[in-house]
């Protein structure tokens, strides 16, 4: 089953967007019933449980904000994860790229320039480049020395947060006051809200134009035609006199300039406005689900986001109202990236016909260009 | 730095690298047979994560070897899972693995809440057992060298002689067996073997068992005997360090032995620096096996480069 779920038949969009819908849906499906029996066994008050999940994070004005608020991140990191499955590389990254895009952001707040309007566009430049620099580097191991990417940038991440802790502890934090965190960040340099009192602030722009930037990104540049064709076939690209190391490391550091975004939304966003020691909290590799999901493409990022942000609120809310731990939320996500990314599919028309008893031979041809669709 | 020299070449310092390089070894182990088989297993922190709760949750109730053999099992089962979704499903296998990690990361924490009542942290007031030290303090008789012996060699898990003997018996399965020639040939060119009738999907789905078993033998010693107890995300990134010795290691079993000692000696300093230098910040220590790890990959990678230049293959 390819990332990016295209076939090499062409079909109508609407046709792949339907079966990937139902596919994303019957996997959501699948995972929460297999959380349901956990929490039957587990809880004391299940169903209590299992409708606080479900149905918590649209109840009040305050937790739609936390939602939103989640669904714009989790944009940014499944796009960021979505850059560099597109190019075929399995750079896992983005986690090292939002701490040290947090630190840029972070030292841009507390120093003096945070102070002014310069704050906040100076803040999420500095965190961009952050963390484009710690996406390059994995890139460049790569493309010069065939390094591979999955262990660098997961190293690099360990990295990260220790570096993280090392500045704030020494450098970030208040002399002598022994806290893990920053002050709070001048209201200079922290992102306004766009509803009062919730969490919903610019960062959700820049999630949506984000969207729009890496879509035209990959469909309406040159750029994009090479690192889709890349990721399609590397060897292919490289007889059609393509540089594939560059395509490859350019998609690294562009992600990891998203990777640096999402950090500066963390601590300049309305939810820390600070920035503490791990304030990501494993976050960033949430991404992987909403890129398979949305099979790598930057349009449907934000919808997949919206969905499972949904979910993950609904744990987290229901962590704190019912005995049932929000971790449970990680068996869902790996059930629905398992069956997402592997090749189970909605029975189609013929195997329905056949569990009904009925001669699958009736239209032929359909049935076959159904088998193609849904074989590869 | 006559301190830092002292300590590396005393015998405690010693003793500490096998305890240490013990886990990352057993997983490195792992990753080898799967690598081999050709089916890169990123899902060796989970699977090592697991092993850790399940052997510490089980010994609580059952004696230790039973809380290892459970450890096993379940590393193994979450191989199963992985070959399953990697190989009849046609998933990525990278992204399998990941799904793998991220099940073990949320999933060890809801039944570490579960088993103790509400602590998310650790399993501290758990009783769980430990895996017996072997004592060999009878090599303390041998005159002149006898007590070094003892201090380097003595009181090591079971597991690290475990270990060792696996290293000799996966070199020896791989390159002195109808199997691991199997195996070596599934992943080099699988197309071959298939044609020579040989089940390439049957000899994937054993070495993903047997590389998660191994995992999950990994975290037994991990968390039966390294510590003492369960604590949130315990194998700190072990799972993937053992991944780039795989790598390092050239691919072969003595190689991978030397890079998990390696990486186990770096992850020994960890543990005597800060009594040796007390102005180095714990954070900066901390990084270091990490660092060593990205240094190894890419000097290993540029050597590798190198030589296939010179042969002027490809």
């Amino acid at each position: 089953m390819s990332l990016t779920g295209t076939s090499l038949k062409p079909q109508s969009r609407w046709t792949m967007a339907r079966r990937e819908i139902g596919r994303a849906v019957t996997a959501a499906v699948i995972a929460l019933a297999v959380t349901f029996i956990v929490v039957l066994f587990t809880s004391k008050a299940p169903i209590d449980a299992f409708t606080t999940l479900l149905t918590a994070p649209a109840q009040k004005v305050r937790t739609i904000g936390l939602w939103i608020d989640d669904a714009a991140k989790l944009t940014i990191t499944g796009l960021a994860f979505s850059l560099v499955f597109q190019a075929r590389q399995f750079s896992m990254g983005v986690q090292g790229q939002v701490y040290v895009g947090g630190i840029a952001a972070a030292y841009v707040a507390v120093s003096p320039i945070g102070e002014t309007w310069l704050g906040l566009p100076l803040g999420i430049l500095a965190a961009m480049a952050a963390g484009a620099v710690y996406g390059f580097l994995p890139g460049l191991a790569k493309a010069k020395l065939g390094a591979n990417e999955i262990v660098s940038s997961l190293m690099l991440n360990y990295i990260a947060i220790d570096l993280c802790n090392y500045l704030v502890r020494v450098s970030l934090a208040p002399q002598g006051s022994g806290l893990l965190e920053t002050v709070r960040f001048p209201k200079t340099s922290v992102f306004p809200a766009l509803v009062a009192n919730t969490r919903i602030d610019v960062g959700t722009i820049f999630a949506i134009a984000a969207v729009l930037i890496v879509w035209f990104a990959l469909y309406r540049t040159s750029w994009g035609l090479k690192l889709r064709l890349v990721g399609h076939n590397a060897r292919f690209a490289e007889y059609a006199g393509i540089k594939s190391s560059f395509i490859m490391v350019s998609a690294m550091t562009a992600a990891g300039a998203l990777g640096g975004l999402l950090g500066s939304m963390f601590v300049q966003g309305q939810s820390f406005m600070k920035l503490t020691v791990l304030f990501e909290g494993g976050f960033a590799f949430e991404g992987i689900l909403v890129a398979i999901v949305a099979r790598s493409r930057p349009m449907a990022v934000p919808f997949v986001a919206l969905a499972y942000g949904y979910l993950r609120q609904g744990a987290q809310l229901m962590n704190i109202r019912t005995d049932v731990p929000a971790e449970v939320i990680g068996v869902v996500t790996a059930i629905i990236i398992l069956l997402v990314s592997s090749s189970f599919s909605l029975p189609d028309r013929r195997t329905i016909m056949r569990w009904l008893g009925r001669g699958a031979d009736r239209a032929p041809a359909a049935a076959a260009a159904v088998a193609e669709g849904s074989g590869k | 730095m006559m301190e830092l020299l002292a300590a590396i070449f005393s015998a405690a310092f010693l003793a500490t690298v096998i305890r240490t390089s013990t886990p990352l070894l057993l997983a490195t182990l792992g990753g080898l047979i799967a690598d081999l088989s050709g089916a890169l297993n990123v899902a060796l922190e989970g699977q090592m994560l697991i092993g850790c709760l399940t052997g510490v949750l089980v010994s609580v109730v059952a004696p230790w070897w039973v809380g290892v053999l459970a450890a096993i099992v379940a590393g193994a089962l979450l191989g199963g899972v992985m070959a399953f979704f990697a190989l009849r499903m046609k998933a990525d296998i990278i992204l399998v693995g990941f799904a793998i990690n991220i099940f073990a990361s949320g999933g060890t924490v809801f039944a570490l809440t579960l088993a103790t009542g509400g602590d998310k942290g650790t399993s501290i007031n758990l009783p769980s057992k430990s895996i017996p030290p072997v004592d060999l303090s009878f090599l303390s008789d041998i005159p002149g060298i006898g007590p070094v012996l003892t201090a380097i060699l003595s009181g090591h898990s079971l597991l690290s002689w475990f270990a060792g003997f696996l290293v000799f018996a996966i070199w020896y399965f791989l390159y002195r067996t109808p199997w691991g020639l199997w195996l070596r040939g599934v992943g080099e060119y699988p197309a071959a073997p298939e044609a020579a009738g040989i089940p390439v999907g049957k000899v994937r789905l054993y070495s993903l068992l047997v590389s998660g078993a191994l995992a999950g033998l990994a975290g037994a010693q991990l968390a039966m005997f390294n510590y003492i107890g369960f604590t949130r995300d315990m194998t700190a990134g072990r799972g993937f360090i053992a991944l780039g010795a795989v790598l390092l290691g050239a691919r072969h079993p003595v190689g991978a032995m030397l890079a998990a000692i390696l990486f186990g000696a770096f992850d020994g300093l960890t543990v005597v620096l800060p009594g040796l230098f007390a102005w180095v910040p714990p954070e900066i220590i901390h990084m270091i096996p990490f660092i060593v790890t990205i240094l190894a990959l890419v000097l290993f990678s540029y050597r590798a480069q190198r030589l296939i230049a010179l042969r002027g293959a490809r």
